[in-house]
């Protein structure tokens, strides 16, 4: 097949996967915390409440769109769009399961990777930023301003540490593709134990507090603390364009469940077996799989942590998390200079 | 494999900037932040020597010069010398910042380490023979310089001095990559050694001598030459003492070291196109910073159109040796010799000046009057420097013009000849404010608004008497026996033609 | 080779494609009036640099542009500005009085006008082929910590100086200013 059409087929097929996920993911969102919080949640629209998502979206399609009158019209119009672009973006490089070999060709279930992948992903998420930034200024309203001010420095201080939480993975398996960091954690310890990533815990574990951070869910959730900022960024909008926003917050949030697990979880490893069809459909259910367990802490987190401070973030963020991540990439480094090198004196 | 040895002084350097940061923070007396850093410093000069005395030394092999990462970084003589002349440099401010800090409420941890991290930048880029090296060295000695500026927090002029250095300074600074990427991208090299064999078709096109020229635009405001001059006096009087000591010396001595690695050992065979811009420069630079040195009230704003004029002395015999196409290791151990000298008597000017603030709250010449009624010391300390500056025999100065004006001459040409009169002349002039200073401070009455009494009383601090014996003796000692820096400097140029081509 | 064979080839229309926005966006950086959107002009220019650089084949150096530039230091530019001038709707009046403006402008187009006669001159209109997986990250990795450690650890000291000294500047003074 010829490659660009390649190319856009796989987009297509992304594209439509992420979208129909999101609908689920919210749907498994509500029904999951209402459990937790002994309701039942939306049960009505089609078999468990499963359409209500879709029926919401409509809604929110037909709603009429607010423009404040104090907006910066044009950026206001664009930080909606501005903040899904980033997330559909990201997903393009996530390996979502092993490469298919029909007659000579191999087809990878990704649609591009890129050798600095890695690099990708962290330029990526920063970009996000800036939907939330100008979607708060250019609400012309106090209190968006204040919810983006603070997203924006809650998010650019805990990139540093979700970046330097990689640097580990990228030392450890000389790579920063992920193709290849998912390929690297293949065989097994002591026969046993899979090789996964996830022997770095510090950085396993900073890496999806970050991440929390990073998609401004509980108890990071400050950005729309809803005593104190009314709706956080997105206050003034309304129908559709909020539509966007809470798009890109779904995708985002699956988005750092799947590159927890490439990146810490073994990717799409798991046991194969049976026939040929089996051996392509088992990777990408386990893919999945480990990435709905992820989504699951996400959301039960959510359920069941208070929400922190603001000054307690930041503390936390600059003083526990990143010196951690340093500390533990000497170590790394350390270890993984001795394996390569031997000891500098021999 | 990495020779360890050749690299010591850095590695002893940046270890002591990170054992200042420590100290300060684990100690209550942020004076011993500044003891560390001395110790340092001493240390620092250990290898120094042994770097330079390696054959007279049992069980040290291998000799000057030593080159490195395929002759990115290589250890010669002149490199040497140089180090030690930014570890002096760095050592006598320090000396003088401990009083200074002591004397208020400053942060003094984080000035050593800035000024010690300056030092490092310094003596990186002595070594350095790229161009990436070089720049990166170079920032790091003015970026400290930026931020040092404005630590007089509270005061206005503090922070405008800070600024508009910061400005200025990356504004040379973007001039001098976006001329580097000129030369990188024509040449597609930009380690010296290979920029000096570049083939003549492509030193002929004009991407390489534009190239040349923002490179060369960027030194001139490292070094505050004309025609980026201006911020120079406002800096240097905005800033705290003890940084104008230090940017007077220590970053300007970075930037000629800039420029003269990068002229003698990049661009040689393009002397006839740097030659000429550089005496034009030199010529320009002595003369303004002389004349408006002239009108200055203020002792600090004097000393800074002073350094500008200076920078003008240093500049000649390179310049026009350059131009005139003739021999340039000669006039380059002329420039050296000049910088060493500068180096040594205006940071010893700099020193009586704060000396004398700390007592007087002011810089104003005019409160300076009959300063020998009430402190005989400070003022023949002011009389060696400044006549020093003026070029008067037996202080160092004077060998440093003689070594100037012998090696314009010894250039011949009309290129040598117009910058020796040029010169000549603009001695003559700086003697007029010169003197005039050692005129106020020795025969003016004292002004009734100075307190003789109360100014008697008061000691100079200890480590500015140490920093203050220091030059002078230095300044009376190289004024006798002036081989001593004319061997240095004879040396340092010897090895560098070697090393470069 | 001349100009209408120049634009015969697909890269060149690409490089056009990338490269006319950029230059409108830095123009648009000094003559926009409201800071937040020179701001943004400025990240439109950045981002047009980066895609410069991957479509040459730097990816490395390309995602960098992006992470540091666009993803940090601009978004702090933004912070920065939000914080202390609030400018909510309001635009802040950036312009300046013609007399001030003219020999800005005419440095500016005479300097942009001998680069490019340089340039052109050089350079001409040939192509110049790019070297084969010139810039692996891996090999980057490689010849900073080899032949370039030195710039490499001095950069080092270069940010930690910038860092304290900032905080040192920028911190409130416990009581008592300094005089």
């Amino acid at each position: 097949m010829d490659g660009f059409w390649l190319a856009a087929l796989k987009v297509l097929i992304a594209f439509a996967l992420l979208f129909n996920i999101v609908l689920v993911l919210v749907w498994v969102e509500r029904r999951l915390v209402a459990r937790m919080q002994n309701r039942i949640g939306p049960n009505r629209a089609g078999p468990a409440g499963m359409l209500q998502t879709l029926a919401d979206g409509l809604k929110l399609m037909f709603k009429e769109s607010i423009d404040p009158r104090r907006a910066q019209l044009g950026i206001y119009l664009a930080a909606p769009v501005l903040a899904l672009i980033p997330a559909l973006l990201i997903f393009l490089i996530i390996p979502i399961g092993a490469p298919i070999t029909i007659g000579d060709t191999t087809y990878d279930l990704q649609v591009t990777d890129l050798n600095i992948a890695v690099l990708y992903f962290l330029a990526m998420s920063s970009i996000a930023v800036y939907a939330i930034v100008l979607a708060g200024w250019s609400s012309g309203s106090k209190y968006p301003l204040l919810g983006s001010v603070r997203a924006a420095a809650q998010m650019i201080s805990y990139e540093a540490a979700l970046g330097l939480a990689l640097v580990p993975v990228i030392l450890y398996n000389r790579t920063t593709s992920l193709a290849e960091i998912v390929a690297a954690q293949g065989g097994t310890f002591f026969g046993i134990f899979p090789a996964w990533n996830i022997v770095l815990i510090p950085s396993f574990i900073v890496f999806l507090i970050a991440g929390f951070a990073e998609t401004n869910r509980a108890p990071f959730d400050l950005v729309e603390a809803e005593q104190e900022l009314v709706g956080g960024y997105h206050t003034e909008y309304s129908g559709f364009r909020f539509a966007l926003f809470f798009l890109a917050e779904y995708i985002n949030l699956f988005n750092i469940s799947a590159l927890t697990v490439v990146f810490f979880l073994g990717g799409w490893h798991g046991p194969v077996f049976g026939p040929t069809f089996l051996q392509y459909l088992l990777p990408i259910f386990w893919f999945l799989l480990k990435t709905a367990a992820v989504i699951f802490v996400f959301i039960w987190a959510r359920a069941s942590l208070p929400r922190m401070r603001y000054d307690q973030l930041m503390e936390f963020g600059w003083k526990r998390l990143i010196p951690l991540s340093l500390v533990w990439i000497m170590v790394v480094m350390v270890a993984v200079g001795l394996r390569r090198f031997g000891l500098p004196w021999s | 494999m990495i020779d360890y040895h050749a690299i010591l002084p850095e590695i002893i350097l940046a270890l002591t900037v990170l054992a200042v940061l420590v100290t300060d923070l684990v100690t209550k007396d942020k004076y011993y932040a500044a003891v560390v850093g001395m110790a340092g410093l001493f240390a620092t000069m250990i290898p120094l020597l042994t770097l330079a005395l390696c054959d007279d030394l049992a069980g040290c092999s291998g000799e000057l010069p030593r080159v490195l990462f395929g002759g990115s970084y290589v250890v010669d003589q002149y490199a040497v010398v140089l180090k030690a002349v930014f570890v002096f440099a760095v050592f006598i401010a320090l000396l003088l910042a401990v009083a200074y800090l002591e004397s208020d409420r400053y942060y003094e941890g984080e000035f050593y380490f800035l000024l010690l991290a300056a030092a490092l930048g310094g003596v990186v880029m002595s070594s350095s023979r790229d161009f990436l090296t070089l720049i990166i060295g170079l920032e790091l000695v003015s970026g400290p310089g930026f931020l040092l500026a404005g630590w007089r927090k509270g005061d206005e002029r503090s922070n405008e001095a800070a600024l508009k250095f910061f400005i200025i300074g990356v504004t040379g600074l973007a001039l001098l990559l976006m001329g580097v990427s000129l030369v990188y991208g024509i040449t597609g090299t930009q380690l010296f050694a290979e920029l000096a064999a570049t083939p003549q078709a492509i030193v002929d096109e004009p991407v390489f001598a534009l190239g040349l020229l923002f490179v060369l635009l960027g030194f001139t405001f490292k070094i505050s030459a004309v025609p980026f001059h201006v911020w120079t006096p406002d800096v240097y009087e905005g800033a705290p003492t003890p940084v104008g000591a230090w940017l007077s010396v220590g970053s300007k001595t970075a930037g000629f070291v800039g420029l003269l690695t990068v002229c003698y050992l990049a661009f040689p065979q393009v002397s006839n196109l740097w030659g000429p811009a550089l005496w034009l420069a030199a010529i320009l630079s002595m003369t303004v910073g002389n004349f408006v040195a002239i009108q200055q009230t203020n002792v600090v704003r004097l000393l800074g159109y002073s350094s500008i004029a200076q920078a003008g002395f240093i500049l000649a015999p390179f310049g026009a040796a350059a131009a005139a196409g003739a021999d340039l290791q000669q006039a380059f151990a002329a420039s050296v010799t000049y910088l060493v000298i500068y180096a040594v008597m205006n940071l010893g000017a700099f020193g009586v000046v704060i000396a004398v603030g700390t007592r007087l709250k002011t810089y104003e010449l005019a409160d300076w009057s009959g300063m020998y009624r009430w402190s005989a010391g400070l003022a023949i300390l002011v009389g060696a420097f400044f006549l020093s500056l003026a070029g008067i025999p037996p202080l160092a100065g004077w060998f440093a013009k003689l070594a100037m004006f012998s090696a314009t001459i010894a250039v011949g040409d009309i290129w040598g000849y117009s910058i020796a009169v040029v010169a000549a002349l603009n001695t003559v002039v700086a003697l007029v404010y010169y003197t005039k200073v050692v005129k106020t401070a020795f025969f003016d009455p004292v002004p009734d608004t100075i307190d003789v009494a109360a100014l008697e009383g008061m000691d100079v601090a200890p480590p500015m008497q140490l920093a203050l014996g220091i030059t002078a003796v230095l300044v009376l000692v190289l004024g006798v026996f002036p081989g001593l820096v004319s061997t240095l400097a004879q040396y340092s140029s010897e090895v560098v033609t070697a090393a470069g081509l | 080779m001349t100009i209408g064979d120049w634009l015969t080839e697909s890269a060149n229309w690409a490089f056009l494609f990338l490269a006319i926005p950029t230059f409108v966006a830095s123009v648009m950086v000094v003559s926009s009036r409201n800071v937040v959107r020179a701001v943004l002009y400025l990240v439109i220019a950045l981002g047009g640099s980066a895609a410069l650089f991957l479509m040459l084949g730097a990816e490395f150096v390309g995602w960098t542009v992006v992470l540091v530039y666009i993803g940090a230091v601009i978004i702090l530019f933004l912070i920065g500005i939000m914080i202390t001038r609030a400018p909510l709707t309001k635009s802040v009046d950036l312009s300046h009085p013609i007399s001030a403006k003219a020999p800005a402008a005419l440095l500016s187009v005479l300097l942009f006008g001998v680069v490019a006669w340089a340039v052109v001159e050089s350079f001409g209109l040939e192509t110049i082929p790019l070297p084969e997986e010139a810039t692996r990250t891996g090999e980057i990795g490689l010849s900073i910590f080899t032949s370039w450690v030195i710039p490499f650890e001095v950069v080092s000291f270069v940010l930690l100086a910038a860092l304290i000294g900032g905080i040192v500047l920028a911190r409130k003074d416990e009581p008592a200013e300094v005089p």
